[in-house]
């Protein structure tokens, strides 16, 4: 049991703030202001989209996800067929009914079939006036780097040509330097979750992590700053039944963490697109590779997406964070119809549970914040791990 | 001239006998196993109200399914081209027909002579259907005329997330058994709207235009329709005999095909 | 997680088939020569797979759309995973059994019949064990994910290619690149050098077959089509397993000559052709029969297929083998719907329900299959823009029991009185 005070007052300012500025998606205030004084924004799909050249453009990067919660997908799934991930169809739904009409271009990779489609459909559907998708290859050999380097040259080139300016190496250092801080503070805030008793929930951080990719960086670090002084400060400290880490596609929905945390246990690690794997590696600037090199190799050697080659790689990062955060089990959850992490789960459960870490495997819909089935599986799963430390 | 029109579906066998007037006479049975026995039980009884003999020559059309399998009738239509004939038939408006079925949901596009231009149906899964709908109103334990009546005076909606009929049945079950339980006509509202959502996806996979028939035994359904019409944002058109709709198009096509060979 | 007892039974149940379906062909007079030729090259293909134990042929398992030209200059033996399933499936009926095994391997829904059927078919030794395992992303995540771990049940080492996603330049030397390194690695493997004169030859060969394909396409544009309904399916067999063989060459000279003859005689596959049909995705195989017969009784044929038998432009150049594979992996039908599906991509599908004045598009939505599921709205519109209307099959390529013979007819009923009202 946490001894958090209430939900809706968490004792950090900065938290709350935050969490407003969540409740306002997809027309942050921010953002609609940016657009006012003349600024473009664009959207960006997945963890392989390099934000830096955008942001060193001038625009602001802001991703393209889904709805908050569960919702009836009749456009997208009109659109994109029943069979198609939730998340695709999300997104897609968003966009059709025009929630992102300021975008003035969208950016993607050819990471998976659902990204690949979202980009087809909306392109013939939605339109945006820039529309680019970069080849991301599935290596990681110095050749694969080669073509992703080409891809990045051939993005900013054709960001040049759009917005008539070119892209110099001396914005690209800014916003690396920019882009790098947040994951420097992000860091900061998961070392915090590394403790016995954290100040900080994982519903809470991801709440910190969604806002981080939908509003102008400068003012995420400044609030991220502002958060760290308050947790240092704070007295909140979570004590729990047990330390799980999250595992799987894409989630937004800290309120699905939230219900897995109400049996009693601690989200102390994540390993999801819109979390660990969106902020872990910095890009390197050591005066050896040009600005825009360093920045695709980044891109290309961050923690890995499952459709990448081989799953080792996913699966060594995965095994590293277990034993930093100390972790007793792994919830996996994967969104329908999610193809690579439905591939990677078997390999993957067999490597944890060979190292003695179980892994509870749920299948949800994208923006659900958790049903009474997961409560009762959760419930299932912490009683054998309480079971196991006895 | 007379027509017969016989539509055999899972749930129930409807015959409709059309004449020069108009629709002489049409019949609901319940189905049993057999599609010709249903065939026959069903032309029976159309004949016997229509005060016609069992030896009158009659062009007979059937359709639904396991409609080929009736020795007796001239031709086997598709489900589709009746539901269009005979929604036109009724409301000449009609470019869109919903027919929400005991086991499948299926919507038309009609060009402006009627013609079927688009389909898409729905029959793999029982989320959304009337056996679905049936299911859920033993849930509630009430049934589905109370149902409909209460989903009027829901103020809100309870969430019923599951795209799978299964599950979808649990969350149900859990709202009744909530402590303090979602008021009944909230859970009604929820059932209906998700029932409602699958209906619009396949609306928007041919497109929408009005004016839209709503067919089939869960048209008498008036809180689900009502529930249709407020995604729709229009009133839509539901025929005095929803069920006989496909029955009625299958004797429509009897008598063009008589006419067509007439005119030979 | 290791597979069984390889007995290759699958392999024997398709040989079996084969064998009989020549038999029962040469018993009729109006089977047409390619016909049998086409079985020919399937029992010899899998004898060969089967007795590769005693011959000592190393066995290279690969993935759809794989340059097996490469393993033919090695005189290495191709195995197609999918294909090979999919006709196991067929010819057997069996496909619930590979299939449960599939799934208990841990194998979610979210995986297609032919990769949860194939994991299934090494585990239980429907399939022989291969000596390498070969895979690349074409055409899916499905596809791209399944290496791993048939890897793991198969004990075998194994190479993926990562073929990229636009026909850039440099893309195309990515692809190259790659294709050399799985050279290597298949020579280090085998123990078989590369013969890059041979694989010129190879190359040459399948430059040859492709423009047969094209001079066979442009054949069934006649008005009735001369190829029968369901002939595609071995049209595409024939370029997935027996690509730059002289015997495929054959079959297909055969086969165009045929048509040939068939065009100017004004000789139709159907006796009354009255609905041309284009075919988009792959309809369920064990449902050929069915279809085929449908075809005859309708009156309705599939003249086009524009993801399996269209193919892009361009030629193979022997002198330069390697890159002329690579430049072919970007004129297969299927990878051109990888995408992107941008204006250039949709048009072609719009221009080619008007060459071959098409009545109506049957899209086969199998379940497995998201991505090409994902496209049907967009096609779907791009041919209602030139008049075609568009019919959605739910089904499934392998397992039966997602639709029936009844559903399928009652829909493809309703579809062509749709068309016959017009």
């Amino acid at each position: 049991m946490t001894d958090t005070p209430q939900e809706n007052s968490t004792g950090l300012p900065t938290l709350e703030r935050f969490r407003e500025f969540n409740s306002t998606f997809p027309h942050a205030k921010e953002v609609l202001d940016f657009k006012e004084q003349g600024g473009k924004v664009f959207g960006w799909l997945c963890t392989y989209v390099p934000e830096e050249i955008i942001h060193a453009a001038g625009v602001l990067p802001i991703r393209i996800t889904g709805y908050r919660e569960e919702v009836e997908l009749d456009d997208g799934t009109a659109y994109l067929y029943v069979n198609s991930c939730s998340f695709s169809r999300s997104c897609f739904q968003l966009g059709l009914r025009g929630e992102y009409d300021f975008l003035d271009g969208v950016v993607g990779g050819s990471t998976c079939d659902g990204a690949r489609r979202l980009f087809d459909v909306w392109r013939q559907y939605i339109g945006t006036p820039f529309h680019h998708v970069l080849n991301v290859p599935r290596k990681y050999t110095e050749r694969a780097h080669q073509l992703y380097l080409d891809q990045v040259m051939k993005f900013k080139q054709h960001l040049e040509e759009f917005l008539g300016s070119a892209i110099t190496d001396e914005a690209l250092r800014g916003s690396i330097d920019l882009y790098n801080e947040s994951r420097a503070l992000l860091r900061e805030l998961y070392e915090l979750r590394k403790l016995d008793e954290p100040p900080i929930s994982g519903a809470e951080t991801l709440e910190v992590l969604v806002a981080s990719f939908h509003m102008p960086k400068e003012l995420f670090n400044q609030w991220l700053r502002s958060l760290l002084d308050e947790l240092s400060e704070s007295n909140i400290r979570h004590r729990s039944r047990a330390r799980l880490m999250i595992t799987g596609s894409v989630m937004e929905n800290p309120e699905f963490i939230r219900t897995i945390e109400g049996e009693g246990a601690l989200v102390v690690a994540d390993e999801l697109c819109t979390s660990t794997r969106y902020w872990s590696d910095p890009v390197v600037l050591d005066g050896s590779t040009s600005p825009l090199e360093a920045v695709s190799r980044r891109y290309l050697n961050n923690f890995p997406c499952a459709r990448m080659y081989p799953s080792d790689e996913r699966f060594d990062r995965i095994a590293d964070l277990i034993k930093e955060f100390r972790v007793d089990g792994v919830v996996s959850e994967i969104i329908r119809y999610c193809v690579p992490y439905a591939h990677d789960l078997p390999l993957l459960t067999h490597r944890l549970t060979g190292q003695g870490i179980p892994v509870l495997a749920l299948d949800v819909e994208y923006g659900t914040s958790g049903s009474g089935q997961i409560k009762t599986r959760v419930q299932a799963f912490l009683e054998m791990l309480e079971a196991k430390k006895r | 001239m007379r027509t017969l029109g016989i539509d055999i579906g899972s749930l129930t066998t409807k015959a409709v006998v059309l004449g020069d007037e108009g629709i002489v006479t049409s019949v609901v049975i319940m189905s049993g196993d057999e599609a010709e026995e249903n065939a026959r039980l069903a032309m029976e009884q159309a004949l016997g109200r229509a005060g016609m003999g069992q030896g009158d020559e009659l062009c007979i059309v059937t359709t639904g399914t396991g409609g080929k399998s009736v020795g007796f009738s001239q031709q086997q239509k598709a489900t589709t081209t009746c539901l269009a004939r005979g929604a036109r038939f009724l409301l000449p408006t009609t470019r869109m027909v919903i027919e929400m079925g005991a086991e499948t949901t299926t919507v038309l596009r009609l060009n402006e002579r009627g013609r079927v231009s688009d389909s898409a149906g729905q029959d793999k899964c029982a989320a959304g259907t009337g056996i679905f709908l049936q299911q859920m109103a033993k849930l509630m334990q009430m049934p589905l005329e109370e149902m409909s009546a209460l989903s009027s005076r829901a103020k809100g909606r309870a969430s019923i997330t599951n795209t799978c009929a299964v599950f979808a049945e649990s969350e149900v079950i859990s709202h009744v058994h909530r402590d303090p339980p979602t008021p009944k006509e909230e859970i009604i509202a929820g059932i209906y709207y998700s029932v409602v959502s699958r209906i619009m996806t396949l609306c928007k996979r041919v497109g929408i235009e009005k004016d839209v028939a709503v067919v089939g035994g869960v048209a008498l359904n008036t809180g689900l329709v009502a529930v249709l019409e407020k995604e729709l944002g229009f009133e839509v058109l539901v025929p005095d005999a929803p069920q006989i709709v496909s029955a009625l198009g299958a004797a429509i096509l009897a008598r063009e095909s008589i006419e067509k060979a007439l005119s030979r | 997680m290791t597979s069984g007892k390889p007995s290759g039974s699958g392999l024997k149940t398709i040989i079996r088939a084969s064998r009989l379906i020549t038999r029962m062909n040469q018993a009729r007079p109006e089977a047409s020569p390619s016909e049998g030729m086409y079985y020919t090259l399937l029992a010899d293909y899998y004898s060969r797979l089967l007795n590769a134990p005693e011959t000592g042929d190393f066995i290279a398992a690969h993935t759809v759309f794989f340059p097996a030209e490469i393993m033919y200059a090695m005189d290495i033996l191709p195995m197609h995973t999918e294909t090979t399933t999919w006709m196991i499936a067929l010819f057997s009926g069996e496909a619930a059994e590979i299939l449960s095994a599939g799934a208990e391997l841990g194998l979610a829904s979210e995986i297609c019949t032919p990769h949860r059927g194939l994991a299934g078919a090494f585990v239980v030794g429907t399939l022989p064990r291969p000596d390498v395992m070969l895979w690349s992303n074409l055409v899916c995540d499905n596809t791209a994910k399944s290496g791993e771990l048939l890897m793991e049940i198969n004990q075998c080492p194994g190479f993926f290619i990562d073929h990229p996603f636009h026909d850039s330049e440099e893309e195309m030397v990515y692809l190259v690149k790659e294709l050399e390194d799985m050279v290597r690695f298949l020579e280090e493997h085998s123990g078989r050098k590369m013969d890059w004169d041979r694989l010129g030859e190879v190359v040459a060969e399948t430059d040859k077959q492709m423009q047969l394909y094209r001079e066979i396409n442009e054949l069934r544009k006649a008005v009735p089509t001369p190829f029968h309904s369901q002939g595609f399916l071995q049209l595409l067999s024939v370029d997935y397993l027996f690509a730059g063989r002289p015997e495929a060459t054959a079959y297909l000279e055969t086969l165009r000559q045929e048509l040939a003859d068939a065009v100017e005689e004004g000789r139709g596959a159907v006796a009354n052709e009255r609905f041309r049909l284009m075919s988009l995705f792959v309809p369920p195989m064990y449902l050929m029969g069915f279809l085929e017969r449908i075809s005859q009784e309708y009156g309705a044929v599939s003249v086009t297929e524009p993801f399996f038998t269209y193919w892009g432009e361009g030629r193979l150049d022997p002198a330069k083998p390697l890159e002329s594979v690579a430049r072919k992996a970007y004129m297969l039908p299927e990878v051109q719907m990888y995408g992107p599906l941008d204006e250039r991509q949709l048009s072609r599908v719009a221009k080619l329900a008007q060459d071959y004045k098409v009545d109506g598009a049957i899209y086969y939505a199998d379940v497995g299959c998201r991505h090409t599921c994902a496209a049907i709205k967009i096609f779907k519109d791009v041919l209602n823009e030139v008049d075609v209307p568009v019919l959605t099959l739910d089904c499934d390529v392998v397992d039966p029991t997602i639709t029936s013979e009844e559903e399928v007819r009652e829909k493809l009923e309703g579809f062509f009185e749709l068309l016959e009202d017009r």
